[in-house]
């Protein structure tokens, strides 16, 4: 017997996929990915541009992204809510921050990922649809629901960790 | 293509166990089409006393049994195409709770057949007149059918049928020196009348006997817009009828008012599969892809027969490609044809109870795979399959391959939806209501945005209505069997 980490459902063992929520079982260790091809070329074009430009926080951002893999931190401020993803060509809509320097393409970070924003009160992320899921300290969130942040937390887009500092609001 | 030599059970297309009466029946069916009388080609003659030769040996047991003391091990039987299975897990394990077991089938032509040029076809186009579909739709169907005929090779018959409440017989099967002739008659069919799908299919299997040959492909394709009423066994009887003389059947739906379910099932019966024509603009484009698919076919309908092993459970079939369709779990499973440039692949979803994995190996299929190719001129020997596992006590470690993994990904999206459609059909909304969602977010994940969409919509509707729309039970039924072929091009067998 196999119970989805994702919805409890009991599975028959040998089982891949659970019958119930659709989740891939663990065990199953081949990783279903689309946007991920030609890793090692992305790789090696993004490390080079992620050691550019040291941190450098200006006072009055709302939220820190702090990229665990490349150590960097970007400070977002004046707007109240980011797109956060990869900028491709022939793209319609840009995500407001673009991931493409840390290896945002070879860890599976979609076009449009996610979303970051704040209201009164809380910071609030939100999965776009994005083809690899977003985690909040490793719990996968269901897409197009908003989720809210706390101090410290760690999101996933797909396999780029980005740990999240926020300033009292 | 050259055989090797052939063995009297190669020759007769029976196995090695079979009965005196499988033996006789296969050697009058033999004879019928190669008898000095009737045969064709050269060399059918020669054929035909090789195969009374057999008979004589194979009818007697005494001389029978001389006989099958001189034969090789089966193993080394020539087969006219490729086969490579694919196991979800290196072995099983001895449990006490019941476990699964995913095998891919994949059959594939031999690569020195590709190139060769496809068999002649005998095609029935069974076409609707129904009152619905005056205007844009009649039109646009006659237009394809026109189409179609021009598209014909010398050596193709193409009779066409329409049909409302009653059949008429527009094209009979048959060689035609002038085709322009043909396409007026196509012009001439005026639309009026209700919807009795059993009324074209039969006037078109009539036709498709005529001129039934197996050196042909032998297809009826019908195209209807709308539900038949009362007909339905009717109907499904004559495509088991038909499929047992190596007769396909492809369905086309169009537009939305017609039941994808039951041409679907009419379909599988045969070893076809249906189509989704959501606007009448379509029909032109998927009618001769349709057309095209069955000038490229290999082997015609692929058959496993099953015989059933005790407490091995075959919970679930369903063709991965061509034309994605779940299979009828049946004794006899029709998996479709073989084309002459892509694999076809089947995935089998196995349960097994505990007292199946008892002893060291498994034995969890056991059948008979016969295929009919009609570019060979000989019967096609059966192939017994049978497939084990080892029962091991401990888990496997090794992944599955990513074939497996990668169909179910998608197939579990499907079954998704066909499990949602069944709950409704009960009238447990809330199940059915949940498990859309959850299939909505999965296709986010996988990056399938409007199909999402769809079924987020129609979600909204169920919560109104407690039925889906017509319009968006197709979309989902073929827009999650699409997914399937989205997926990358897998190397061929070969």
């Amino acid at each position: 017997m196999i119970i989805c980490t994702n919805c409890q459902h009991k599975n028959v063992a040998g089982a891949m996929f659970c019958a119930e929520c659709g989740a891939q079982l663990d065990g199953v260790e081949t990783l279903i990915t689309q946007a991920i091809t030609d890793e090692q070329i992305a790789n090696d074009l993004s490390k080079k541009s992620a050691r550019q430009d040291p941190v450098s926080t200006p006072v009055n951002s709302w939220i820190s992204l702090h990229l665990m893999d490349s150590g960097k931190i970007l400070p977002l401020a004046s707007r109240n809510e980011f797109t956060l993803g990869r900028l491709s060509e022939g793209q319609p809509i840009m995500p407001d921050i673009d991931l493409t320097p840390y290896q945002a393409y070879a860890s599976g970070v979609s076009r449009l990922h996610a979303v970051v924003k704040r209201d009164a009160e809380r910071v609030l992320v939100m999965d776009l649809g994005s083809s690899n899921g977003t985690y909040i300290n490793g719990r996968r969130i269901n897409p197009h629901v908003e989720e809210s942040l706390n101090h410290g937390d760690i999101v996933a887009l797909g396999k780029l960790k980005i740990q999240v500092l926020l300033r009292n609001i | 293509m050259s055989s090797s030599r052939q063995d009297y059970y190669s020759l007769l297309g029976v196995a090695r166990n079979a009965s005196q009466e499988d033996i006789k029946r296969a050697y009058f069916d033999a004879a019928q089409k190669l008898h000095p009388d009737k045969n064709t080609t050269a060399g059918e003659t020669e054929l035909f006393l090789g195969v009374q030769q057999a008979y004589e040996v194979l009818s007697n047991p005494r001389r029978r049994e001389q006989y099958d003391a001189t034969l090789p091990p089966e193993e080394t039987i020539n087969l006219p195409y490729l086969y490579r299975i694919y196991y979800s897990r290196p072995n099983l394990v001895n449990l006490d709770e019941p476990q699964m077991l995913y095998i891919i089938l994949e059959l594939a032509a031999p690569v020195e057949t590709r190139q060769s040029p496809s068999p002649p076809l005998n095609v029935c186009l069974v076409l609707d007149r129904s009152t619905s579909m005056q205007g844009e739709k009649m039109d646009l169907l006659k237009a394809a059918a026109i189409q179609v005929l021009r598209n014909l090779r010398k050596q193709d018959v193409l009779s066409v049928v329409s049909f409302s409440d009653r059949a008429e017989v527009i094209i009979p099967a048959a060689y035609y020196q002038d085709r322009m002739l043909l396409e007026a008659k196509i012009q001439l069919i005026q639309p009026g009348g209700a919807t009795e799908i059993y009324q074209g299919l039969e006037a078109g299997a009539r036709e498709v006997m005529r001129s039934l040959d197996s050196k042909r492909i032998n297809h009826i394709v019908l195209l209807t817009d709308g539900h038949t009423y009362g007909d339905e066994q009717q109907c499904l009887a004559l495509a088991s009828k038909l499929a047992e003389r190596g007769v396909g059947i492809s369905s086309m739906g169009i537009g939305r008012e017609w039941n994808d379910i039951f041409l679907d099932v009419l379909a599988t019966r045969t070893g076809g599969s249906s189509a989704y024509i959501a606007e009448p603009q379509d029909i032109k484009r998927l009618l001769l892809e349709k057309f095209n698919a069955l000038a490229q076919t290999y082997a015609e309908d692929t058959t496993l027969t099953l015989t059933p092993v005790d407490g091995v459970e075959l919970t679930y079939a369903f063709r991965l490609e061509p034309d994605p369709v779940p299979i009828p779990v049946e004794d006899a499973l029709r998996m479709g044809p073989i084309l002459q440039d892509a694999s076809t692949r089947v995935i089998f979803e196995y349960i097994i109870q505990p007292k199946a994995v008892k002893s060291d190996v498994l034995l969890f299929l056991d059948g008979i795979l016969k295929a009919s190719i009609a570019s060979h001129p000989l019967p096609v020997p059966p192939l017994r399959l049978r497939l084990e596992r080892r029962v091991s006590h401990s888990p496997e470690t090794d992944p599955p391959p990513p074939q497996i993994v990668q169909a179910l990904s998608r197939l579990m999206l499907f079954r998704m939806q066909e499990r949602a459609r069944k709950e409704l059909d009960q009238g447990n909304v809330d199940a059915a209501t949940r498990h859309l969602r959850v299939l909505a977010s999965n296709l986010l994940t996988q990056g399938e945005r409007s199909l999402a969409q769809t079924i987020l919509l129609e979600v909204d509707h169920m919560q109104e209505k407690n039925a889906l729309s017509a319009e968006g039970s197709k979309k989902m039924n073929y827009g999650t069997r699409a997914l399937m072929i989205a997926s990358p091009k897998k190397e061929q067998v070969s």
